[in-house]
C-alpha cells in the first residue's frame, strides 16, 4: 500500500545530499583525529558529544527528510530522545 | 459499485490534511520505540563505563572502526541517492544505489566481525568481563539491526528490479530509507560513546 | 459449481479462531482471550488466599508460593489488564473516529496472535521449575533460580512487542483516518486515553524489553550484567524495570478512565463537564508518569538527594487525576441519572479508585514509604487501583458495549447482582490488607505472625466472594449472547459514532461514513436529530 506523495516540491537536490555527506565525512575524520592525538579527555568528551550530535542531526534532518516533512514526525522522534537522556542521566548516578 | 468501499484517499483524509502518510508515521513511531530500546542498552553500557571503568577499552581499534563508520555513512548517502533517482523515474539508478548500499552494509558487518574476532583473540569475550558483556551486547544488537536492514534492502532491490517503484510510487523506498538512516544514527551514537569518549 | 472453501463451510463464529484482519474480530479475540487469562490469574489468587487463610504453610511450601504470586501478578498485568484495554481500543477506535478499520490491519492481527503463544510460554514456565522472583524479577534472584524464569522473561518480551505494535497502529489510525468533522477536540475521551497510553507503551516498554534481554543473556550466555562479583549493579535492574513498570500502571488505568468518561455523560444524560481538561489530564498523567519511577526505589539505597524530587513529582500526578474526578462529579451533578449496570460499575470505579489513589499519595511520601514498603499496605493499594479501579472500568465497558458488540442485551438484574457481590468482595478482600500492612505484615509471604490471622481471614473470605461474583457475570455474558433480546443500534441513546451503526456493526463498520458536526457528549445541545452525525451521502 502506498499513498501519493504529499510534498508539493521535488525534494532536496543531489547536491544537498552530497554536501551533507562531505560534512559527515569531515566530522568523522575530525573525531578520529581527536581520539588519536592524546587530547585531554576533559576537553575531548564535550567535543565528541557535540560532533556526534551534529552528525546525527544532519542525518535526521536531511537524509530522513525531517526538514520538509510534517513536524509531527520530528516530535515523535525527539520525545524519546529526551526521555532517553533523562533515563541515562539518572542511571549514571551510582 | 458498493457504497461500502471507501476510496483510499478518502480513508486517509485526516492524515493528508496534517501532511502525514500512514506508512511513514508508522515507521517513525516504530523508530521512537527503537530509540528507547537502544536507550536501555546504552544506559546499561554507560552506567558501567562510568562506574566500573575497564582497561579492556584500550584494546578497541579506533581507526579500523572509524573507517567502518565512514562505510556506514556512505551507505546512507547511497540510499538517499537511490531515493532521489526513483523520484525522477530513474529505476536503474535506484537499483544501482540499492546494490551499493547492500555492498557497503555487508562491508560494515565484515568490519564488525573482524573487530569482534580480534577482540576475542585478545581475551575480551561476551561473558569474560562486564566490559565484554556490555560491549558485545550493544554492538551485537546494532549489528543485528544492520542485518535486518540488509535483508530489507535486498527485498527493496528485488522490488526495484521488478518495477515496483516509480516517480509517483516510492513510499516503500522512503520507509526503508528511514529505517536504514536510523541504524546509521544509532551507530553514530555508539561509535562516540564506545570508541571515542 | 465451485466448492465452497473450508472457511465458507464452517459456522461464522469459527473465524474468531484464526487469523482475521477485521479490527472487530481482533478486538473480540483480545477480550475473550484476556478474560480467560483473568480467570486463570483469579484462580491463582484463590489459591493464594486459601494458603493465607491461616498462618503456616498449609497447602504449599515457600517456593511453590513464590511461583504462585509471581505468575498471578504477571498473568494479571501482562496477559489481562494491559491487553484487554488494547482489545477495547481495537474494537472501538475505528468505530469511534468513523473509519472502516485500523491503519495496519495485518499488523493488528499479528499483535493479537503474539499473545496466545506468549501466554502459553509463561504458563509453560511452571513445567521447568517456574518463575519465582515476583513480577518485579529483581536481580540477582532472577538470574539464579529455575529455568522457568527464562521462559517468563521471553514471554514478557513478546507481550511487550505485541503492545508496541498495537500502539503504533492506534496512533497512526487516530491521526490519519478520522472522518470528516471529527476534529482532535471532538475525539471521544476513550480515544484520548488510548493516545496517552500509546505514548507510554512506545517509550517505556522497549526499555523493559532491553532489561529482560540482559537478564535472559545473563541466564543463557553467562554475561555479567547483574553479576555482583564482576561489578554488576542490582539497582541498575531496578531503574530499568521501574522506568517501564511505573508508566505501566498508567497504561493500565488511562484507557480505563477513558471508559468511565464515556459512560458517565451517557447515564447522567448531560454534557461532560470539562472535556478539554479531561483530555489534557490524560496527556499530563502520561508525561508525568514517565518521570517518577524511582518512587518504587526509596529503600534501595539510591542517592538520598534524588528522593525528594521523586516524591514531589509523584504527588503532583494527583492533580490531573483530580481534574478527572471532579469533572465526572460535576457531570453527574443535577443530571438525569440512570443507574444501569455500566453506571454502577463506573460509580464503583470512582469510589474504589479514590481509595487506591489516595493511598498512593501516602506511599509517595518518603517517611511513610520507608515503613510500609514491601508490606501489605502496598498490596492493598495496588489492588484497589487495579481491581477496584481498572477491572471495574473494564466491567463497565463490557456491559456498556455488550449490546453493540454482540447485538443482544444482557440481563440487568444479573448485572446488579454481579456489581453488588463485586463491590462487597473487593472491599472485604482489600480493606483489611491496609491495616495488616500498617501493623507490619510483609508481602509475598505464605506464613505470617499470629496477630495477622483475623485480618487475613477476612481478606480471604472477601477474595472468595470475588471469585464467586464472577459467576453471575459469566452466566449473563454467555446466555445473553446466545439468547438475549436483540439490541437496537443505540439502546443507551449515546452520541458517539459507534452508536450510529447497527448492533453488531456491519463488516465495513458503516453503510456510509458519518460526517461529524458536534461533540461526543453534547446532550441537549444538538439539533433534534440524535445522534449528531449525518451520513456522508446525505444533505
Amino acid at each position: 500500500m502506498t499513498t501519493p506523495s504529499v510534498e508539493p516540491h521535488a525534494g532536496p537536490r543531489r547536491l544537498t545530499y552530497a554536501i551533507v555527506f562531505l560534512i559527515l565525512a569531515a566530522l568523522t575524520a575530525i573525531e578520529i583525529a581527536l581520539s588519536m592525538l592524546g587530547v585531554d579527555p576533559a576537553l575531548r568528551t564535550p567535543a565528541f558529544l557535540v560532533l556526534s550530535l551534529a552528525k546525527a542531526t544532519l542525518v535526521a534532518v536531511f537524509y530522513m527528510h525531517l526538514r520538509h516533512d510534517s513536524r509531527l514526525y520530528a516530535f515523535v522522534f525527539i520525545v524519546p530522545v529526551i526521555l532517553f537522556a533523562l533515563f541515562a542521566g539518572v542511571t549514571l548516578i551510582p | 459499485m458498493s457504497e461500502h468501499m471507501t476510496s483510499h484517499a478518502e480513508a486517509y483524509r485526516s492524515g493528508r490534511a496534517l501532511g502525514l502518510q500512514p506508512l511513514k508515521l508508522g515507521m517513525w513511531l516504530f523508530l521512537a520505540s527503537e530509540v528507547m530500546f537502544f536507550g536501555g542498552l546504552i544506559s546499561a553500557f554507560l552506567h558501567y563505563k562510568v562506574n566500573n571503568p575497564s582497561t579492556e577499552g584500550a584494546l578497541l581499534d579506533v581507526p579500523l572502526v572509524g573507517v567502518n563508520t565512514f562505510v556506514l555513512l556512505t551507505s546512507s548517502f547511497t540510499v538517499v541517492l537511490g531515493l532521489s533517482a526513483i523520484r525522477q523515474g530513474d529505476r536503474r539508478g535506484l537499483v544501482r544505489f540499492l546494490a551499493a548500499t547492500v555492498l557497503l552494509g555487508v562491508a560494515f558487518l565484515g568490519g564488525q566481525a573482524y573487530e569482534f574476532v580480534s577482540l576475542y583473540g585478545h581475551g575480551v569475550t561476551l561473558n569474560g568481563s562486564l566490559f565484554g558483556s556490555t560491549f558485545f551486547t550493544l554492538t551485537g544488537f546494532h549489528g543485528l539491526h544492520v542485518l535486518i536492514g540488509l535483508i530489507w534492502a535486498l527485498s527493496t532491490l528485488y522490488g526495484a528490479l521488478r518495477g515496483r517503484y516509480a516517480a509517483d510510487r516510492y513510499e516503500g523506498v522512503e520507509v526503508f530509507g528511514l529505517y536504514w538512516h536510523f541504524v546509521d544514527v544509532v551507530w553514530i551514537v555508539l561509535f562516540t560513546i564506545i570508541y571515542l569518549v | 459449481m465451485p466448492k465452497p472453501s473450508l472457511a465458507g463451510r464452517l459456522p461464522s463464529w469459527t473465524r474468531y479462531l484464526w487469523w482475521n484482519t477485521d479490527h472487530k474480530v481482533i478486538g473480540l479475540q483480545y477480550i475473550v482471550t484476556t478474560f480467560i487469562f483473568f480467570l486463570l490469574g483469579g484462580l491463582m489468587a484463590m489459591l493464594i488466599r486459601a494458603e493465607l487463610l491461616r498462618p503456616g504453610f498449609d497447602l504449599m511450601n515457600g517456593a511453590e508460593y513464590d511461583r504462585l504470586f509471581t505468575n498471578h501478578g504477571s498473568v494479571m498485568l501482562f496477559l489481562w489488564i494491559i491487553p484487554v484495554l488494547a482489545g477495547f481500543g481495537n474494537y472501538l477506535i475505528p468505530l469511534m473516529i468513523g473509519a472502516r478499520d485500523m491503519a495496519f490491519p495485518r499488523l493488528n492481527a499479528l499483535s493479537f496472535w503474539l499473545i496466545p503463544p506468549a501466554g502459553l510460554l509463561m504458563l509453560a514456565s511452571f513445567f521447568v521449575g517456574g518463575a519465582e522472583a515476583g513480577w518485579t524479577a529483581y536481580v540477582p534472584l532472577s538470574i539464579r533460580g529455575p529455568d522457568g524464569q527464562t521462559l517468563w522473561a521471553i514471554s514478557v518480551v513478546i507481550l511487550g512487542m505485541s503492545s508496541i505494535l498495537g500502539a503504533i497502529n492506534f496512533v497512526t489510525t487516530v491521526f490519519t483516518m478520522r472522518a470528516e468533522g471529527m476534529t482532535i477536540w471532538r475525539l471521544p475521551l476513550f480515544v484520548w486515553g488510548i493516545l496517552a497510553t500509546s505514548l507510554l507503551v512506545l517509550t517505556a516498554t522497549p526499555v523493559l524489553a532491553a532489561g529482560l534481554i540482559l537478564v535472559a543473556m545473563d541466564r543463557l550466555f553467562g554475561t555479567l550484567f547483574f553479576s555482583v562479583a564482576a561489578g554488576g549493579d542490582p539497582v541498575l535492574w531496578q531503574n530499568i524495570f521501574w522506568f517501564y513498570s511505573h508508566p505501566a500502571v498508567y497504561i493500565m488505568v488511562l484507557p480505563a478512565m477513558g471508559i468511565i468518561s464515556e459512560v458517565i455523560p451517557v447515564f447522567a444524560r448531560k454534557p461532560l463537564f470539562g472535556y478539554k481538561p479531561i483530555a489534557m489530564s490524560s496527556m499530563a498523567i502520561s508525561v508525568l508518569g514517565l518521570t517518577v519511577w524511582a518512587h518504587h526505589m526509596f529503600t534501595s539505597g539510591m542517592d538520598p538527594r534524588l528522593r525528594i524530587p521523586y516524591m514531589i513529582s509523584s504527588m503532583v500526578i494527583a492533580v490531573p487525576t483530580g481534574v478527572k474526578f471532579f469533572s465526572w462529579l460535576a457531570t453527574m451533578w443535577d443530571g438525569k441519572l440512570r443507574i444501569n449496570t455500566p453506571m454502577l460499575f463506573a460509580m464503583g470505579f470512582m469510589s474504589l479508585f479514590v481509595i487506591g489513589g489516595i493511598t498512593g499519595i501516602f506511599l509517595a511520601s518518603i517517611p511513610i514509604d520507608l515503613h510500609v514498603h514491601d508490606s501489605y499496605f502496598v498490596v492493598a493499594h495496588l489492588h484497589y487501583v487495579l481491581f477496584g479501579g481498572s477491572v471495574s472500568a473494564v466491567y463497565a465497558g463490557l456491559y456498556y458495549w455488550f449490546p453493540k458488540i454482540t447485538g443482544r442485551m444482557y440481563d440487568e438484574r444479573l448485572g446488579i447482582v454481579h456489581f453488588v457481590l463485586n463491590f462487597l468482595g473487593t472491599s472485604l478482600a482489600y480493606l483489611p490488607q491496609f491495616e495488616a500492612g500498617l501493623l507490619g505484615m510483609p508481602r509475598r509471604v505464605a506464613d505470617y505472625a499470629d496477630q495477622f490471622t483475623t485480618l487475613n481471614a477476612l481478606s480471604s473470605v472477601g477474595a472468595f466472594l470475588l471469585g464467586i461474583s464472577t459467576l453471575p457475570f459469566l452466566y449473563n455474558a454467555i446466555v445473553s449472547w446466545a439468547t438475549g433480546p436483540k439490541a437496537a443500534a443505540n439502546p443507551w441513546r449515546a452520541l458517539t459514532l459507534e452508536w450510529t451503526t447497527s448492533s453488531p456493526p456491519p463488516a465495513e463498520n458503516f453503510e456510509d461514513i458519518p460526517v461529524v458536526s458536534s461533540g461526543p457528549y453534547d446532550f441537549g445541545q444538538t439539533p433534534a436529530v440524535s445522534p449528531a452525525a449525518t451520513p456522508a451521502g446525505g444533505s
